[in-house]
């Protein structure tokens, strides 16, 4: 809805890109939330987002990996300020800059948190079931969802509905089904294609594609990536599958256990890995034709109730030395646009 | 001779979909057939286009839905047949499902490990809450977890990977002969996508079960399964030993398929938007 | 239990204030035990007295005390709302539960049945059945008649939500951990209807008293038992108001308000509490 208004700043947005130091569409500093649940006298606090930091520059895709439930989720519910308790934001920042309209999102009332929503930000949650009522039809989550912020009558609003879903691979016939007629994969995708009809800003897809089939998965790909450089939003990505991020992503944050614990452009992270974590994550991408035993991650991932003293990955990782389990690592400059946090790393020792 | 131990002959499920008025009738599978020998535990893959009907044919085998033609049996019995209480509960020891999206599979409502007890009170001999809740836990550490991390809590309150490990947790309580596995590792990053396989792996070369995968994930079908189907429109496109067809596709959409698993190479991302891909698109209009 | 109660009284507003209201009402039907004489005779205190220290409510043209009369009256009147509630309920959910788990045929001849009932004229039927049943007719008979009138609307909604449970995936999982349909439709998916439950009970109970008040006070009851309509009845038939005895009508009706808002608000914090995330987030807030 954005994308066709003319925007004061428009061609300057683009000449900034090309600039040095581009300002940032999102900036997020020092955030903390924890999910915090006092049940009946017990205390327990789960430290999914740990103090984490980083920013998506205008025109940019940003890819986060990390293994099952090291937070990915948590942060960017947190990001996309769609918290709900037991879930907390104890500390930091999360601050979207929209080509004229600056939002601080946990120092904004809701209502404007949910203007912002509606008009810049789009949000694919994972698992898709959610946000398609199982006793509509498809066509009133479209209408529900789409229609007001679209602006367009009826039928036109429709064909707008069609010709989206068609570059999904949908056929408009899905429109007619309930969400449970639909496969995985197709589910997934109209989910996809929901919250991308509006053409926003900013898109935040939290593991999009993991139900669909290779080739539909690259076709979504290249939609995603498609709308995103024709409208020159920003995504943040949310993936554990690196190949994705490897086609996708401009720059890539890993996570472990709440904290990033490495970032940097994809294609010198994936060439020059530094973090213990990052190595092995890379190294262990399986591929077709490769039958050799793979073995996942020695140990287990840790319990983040009661996260482990020192670097997280203390317990698993190959390079450990006595300082880990002391000294908890911070994200260290480690090059251009790169940034890691590990004491092996610091000392040019890697993986 | 004994019977086989999963025979699917035929299996057509036809499904009516759209408006009230202009309801279009489809299969969503096609005349399949394949048999599973008892004595040989294998790992057999369905890999194939979303909406080509490998969730359907996994009902129809789980026996969900009703085949609407063919025949489906397990170990001589026609599943069709199977009505009583008794009987079903016999069959579902036996069968055990592993279902594609953990965040429906679970009852938000309801804590995660009543789904394990209840099996373990339905399927096993256990019957004292401790007996039960060691079985929970024995099937937990299996797949990476432990009953402490998991008991008492809310789907919410677990992160997709572990909702889906406890999935693969409940379904190896009953001890079955048969796993059917509709994307199990869809959700979990790459680490433990190769434990829960090789756990597969395990199950087949030491408890001796026969499992039905069926993934979107090339690489680890190659890497697990003995035989290969693909599926397409609800049809079985090509079949036969996975490493072989993996490796030397011949019908065009395996090809394609083959053809479109990413790179974990950055250097050639752009593949993504290059002309290339839109002849993909092309050859994807031109299968339709 | 207690737990949850304690609970609710500690974090939750609305059941404060309707379990207050709710305890005051209850202690006041608990006082027909207490007494000094039968409801059903009259002329036993000088008639006409407006409220004072010795007949705190005032005693009517029939020389009974308002109060003790009261006291029966609404002991009646709310064991009779219980009962029809809880009668109609159970009907409705096991039907409604039942016909959308099931479907099939089960469905369709239990909701023709349930169509039969919701297209009937209540308020007649009622007064048939008083003019038929004469003298027979008691407080307990007209309960029965009133709840096998009262469930079939609710029904029909319990069943749609029914339905919309059947196609989600967990259900399909509580099947294969082996539950029984008596474990799905009472565990898996009663908590889902509870909120409608609650809610309806209230309106349920609403809708029993507020007829049984319209019947008594046109006299289609038996109107030798004390409840609140048969007060009023017994008011109107002395001119009460006219006479200048409001406390008469006035302390029965507001009795019975109490009653509607004291549920009222049991219902909406009961509604919180049977889904956890909200029940989370107000314990939470409540501490900070
Ligand atoms: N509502 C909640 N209450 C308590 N703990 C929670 C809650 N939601 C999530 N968690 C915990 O927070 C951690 C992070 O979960 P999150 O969903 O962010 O993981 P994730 O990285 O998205 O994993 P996945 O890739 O499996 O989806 C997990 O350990 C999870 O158990
Ligand atoms: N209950 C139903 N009613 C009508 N059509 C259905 C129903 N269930 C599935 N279908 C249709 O059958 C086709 C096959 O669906 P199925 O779920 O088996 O696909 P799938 O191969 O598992 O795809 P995915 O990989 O995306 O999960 C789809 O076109 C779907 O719309
Ligand atoms: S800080 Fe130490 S334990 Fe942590 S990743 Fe680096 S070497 Fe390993
Ligand atoms: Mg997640
Ligand atoms: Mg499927």
């Amino acid at each position: 809805m954005t994308a066709g208004a003319p925007t004061t700043v428009g061609a300057a947005g683009q000449g900034v890109a090309e600039a040095p130091q581009p300002q940032p569409v999102l900036r997020v500093s020092d955030l903390s939330a924890f999910y915090q649940t006092h049940y009946f006298g017990i205390v327990r606090e789960v430290r999914a987002v740990d103090d984490i930091s980083l920013h998506v520059l205008p025109n940019e895709i940003y890819g986060l990996a990390g293994e099952s439930s090291c937070g990915k989720t948590t942060l960017i519910k947190t990001i996309a300020g769609a918290i709900q308790p037991p879930l907390n934001v104890v500390g930091g920042s999360v601050k979207f800059d929209f080509r004229g309209q600056s939002i601080n999102v946990y120092e904004s009332t809701p209502e404007e948190r949910n203007a912002m929503r509606w008009q810049h930000l789009s949000y694919i949650m994972q698992g898709s079931m959610s946000v398609l009522n199982p006793v509509r039809r498809v066509r009133h989550s479209f209408v529900d969802f789409a229609f007001r912020h679209i602006g367009r009558s009826m039928p036109d609003f429709l064909d707008t509905v069609v010709g989206h879903l068609e570059r999904l691979h949908l056929r408009a016939d899905v429109l007619d089904a309930y969400p449970h007629e639909l496969s995985g994969g197709m589910r997934q995708r109209v989910t996809i294609a929901l919250a991308t009809v509006c053409r926003p800003e900013f898109i935040i897809a939290d593991e999009p594609t993991t139900a669909l089939d290779v080739v539909v998965q690259k076709g979504v790909l290249a939609m995603i990536r498609g709308i995103q450089r024709e409208i020159g939003s920003s995504l943040l990505f949310v993936t554990h599958d690196l190949s994705v991020h490897a086609n996708l992503a401009d720059r890539l944050g890993i996570m472990y256990a709440g904290h990033i614990v490495e970032e940097g452009p994809t294609a010198e992270l994936f060439a020059s890995p530094r973090h213990p974590y990052t190595v092995h994550l890379i190294g262990s991408l399986p591929r077709v034709g490769d039958a050799a035993p793979k073995k996942g991650l020695e140990g287990v991932p840790p319990n983040l109730a009661d996260p482990p003293p020192g670097c997280r990955f203390h317990p698993r990782c190959p390079l450990a030395m006595g300082i880990c389990s002391r000294e908890t690592p911070v994200m260290e400059w480690a090059g251009p646009g790169r940034r890691v946090a590990c004491f092996a790393a610091e000392k040019g020792i890697t993986a | 001779m004994s019977p086989p131990l999963l025979e699917v002959s035929n299996a057509s499920k036809i499904y009516a979909m759209g408006g009230l008025l202009s309801r279009r009738r489809f299969a969503a599978v096609a005349d399949v057939s394949f048999t599973l020998e008892e004595d040989r535990h294998e790992i057999f893959t369905i890999i194939g286009e979303s909406g080509s009907g490998k969730t359907t044919l996994a009902r129809m085998i789980l026996n969900i839905v009703p085949a609407t033609e063919g025949t489906i049996r397990f170990r001589g019995v026609d599943l069709a047949t199977i009505r009583k209480r008794a009987d079903r509960l016999a069959f579902m020891r036996q069968v055990q499902p592993i279902f594609q999206n953990p965040f429906e599979a679970f009852n938000p409502l309801k804590r995660v490990d009543r789904y394990l007890y209840m099996t373990a009170l339905h399927f096993t001999d256990a019957r004292t809450a401790d007996e039960v809740r060691a079985k929970a836990d024995r099937a937990l550490r299996q797949v990476g977890l432990s009953l402490a991390e998991v008991k008492g809590r809310f789907p919410h309150e677990l992160s997709g990977g572990q909702l889906q490990r406890v999935a693969v947790a409940r379904s190896l309580i009953s001890s079955p002969a048969l796993i059917i596995a509709d994307e199990p590792v869809s959700m979990v990053d790459a680490s433990i996508r190769m434990s829960i396989v090789n756990l597969f792996k395990a199950l087949r070369d030491t408890l001796k079960v026969s499992i039905i995968y069926i993934t979107h994930d090339l690489a680890t079908a190659y890497y697990i399964s003995d035989r290969i189907i693909i599926m397409k429109k609800g049809e079985v496109v090509e079949s036969g030993n996975a490493r072989e067809v993996l490796a030397h596709p011949t019908h065009p959409y395996s090809i394609l398929l083959k053809n479109s698993v990413l790179s974990p190479d950055p250097s050639r991302r752009d593949e993504l938007l290059a002309p290339q891909f839109s002849s993909t698109e092309k050859d994807i209009a031109a299968l339709r | 239990m207690l737990s949850i109660l304690k609970d609710l009284l500690r974090y939750n507003r609305e059941f404060a204030a309707g379990a207050a209201l709710l305890g005051i009402v209850v202690a006041m039907s608990a006082m027909s035990a207490l007494a000094p004489m039968p409801p059903d005779d009259v002329y036993v205190v000088p008639p006409d007295l407006p409220p004072s220290w010795t007949y705190l409510m005032g005693t009517t043209s029939r020389g009974q005390d308002v109060f003790w009369q009261l006291s029966f009256a609404i002991r009646n009147t709310l064991l009779f709302g219980f009962i029809v509630a809880l009668l109609s309920r159970i009907l409705s959910l096991v039907i409604g539960l039942l016909s959308g788990y099931l479907g099939g045929f089960v469905d369709r001849v239990l909701m023709s049945i349930n169509d039969t009932f919701i297209v009937m004229p209540l308020f007649p039927i009622l007064v048939m059945f008083y003019f038929v049943m004469r003298d027979r007719m008691s407080w307990a008979a007209l309960a029965l008649v009133m709840a096998g009138l009262g469930w079939a609307y609710d029904a029909r909604l319990i069943r749609s939500i029914a339905m919309s449970l059947r196609t989600r995936q967990f259900t399909e999982h509580s099947v294969y951990s082996g539950m029984s349909t008596r474990q799905i439709v009472a565990q898996e998916h009663l908590p889902y209807v509870m909120p409608i439950v609650f809610s309806t009970t209230m309106n349920n109970i609403n809708w029993s008293i507020g007829l049984e008040v319209t019947l008594s006070v046109l006299g289609f009851t038996n109107i030798n038992t004390p409840t609140i309509g048969v007060m009023i009845y017994w008011a109107n038939q002395h001119t009460a108001m006219t006479a200048g005895v409001w406390w008469w009508v006035f302390f029965p009706v507001a009795l019975v308000i109490m009653v509607f808002i004291g549920l009222f608000l049991l219902a909406v914090s009961m509604n919180e509490y049977i889904d956890p995330r909200s029940r989370l987030s107000r314990m939470r807030s409540a501490k900070t």
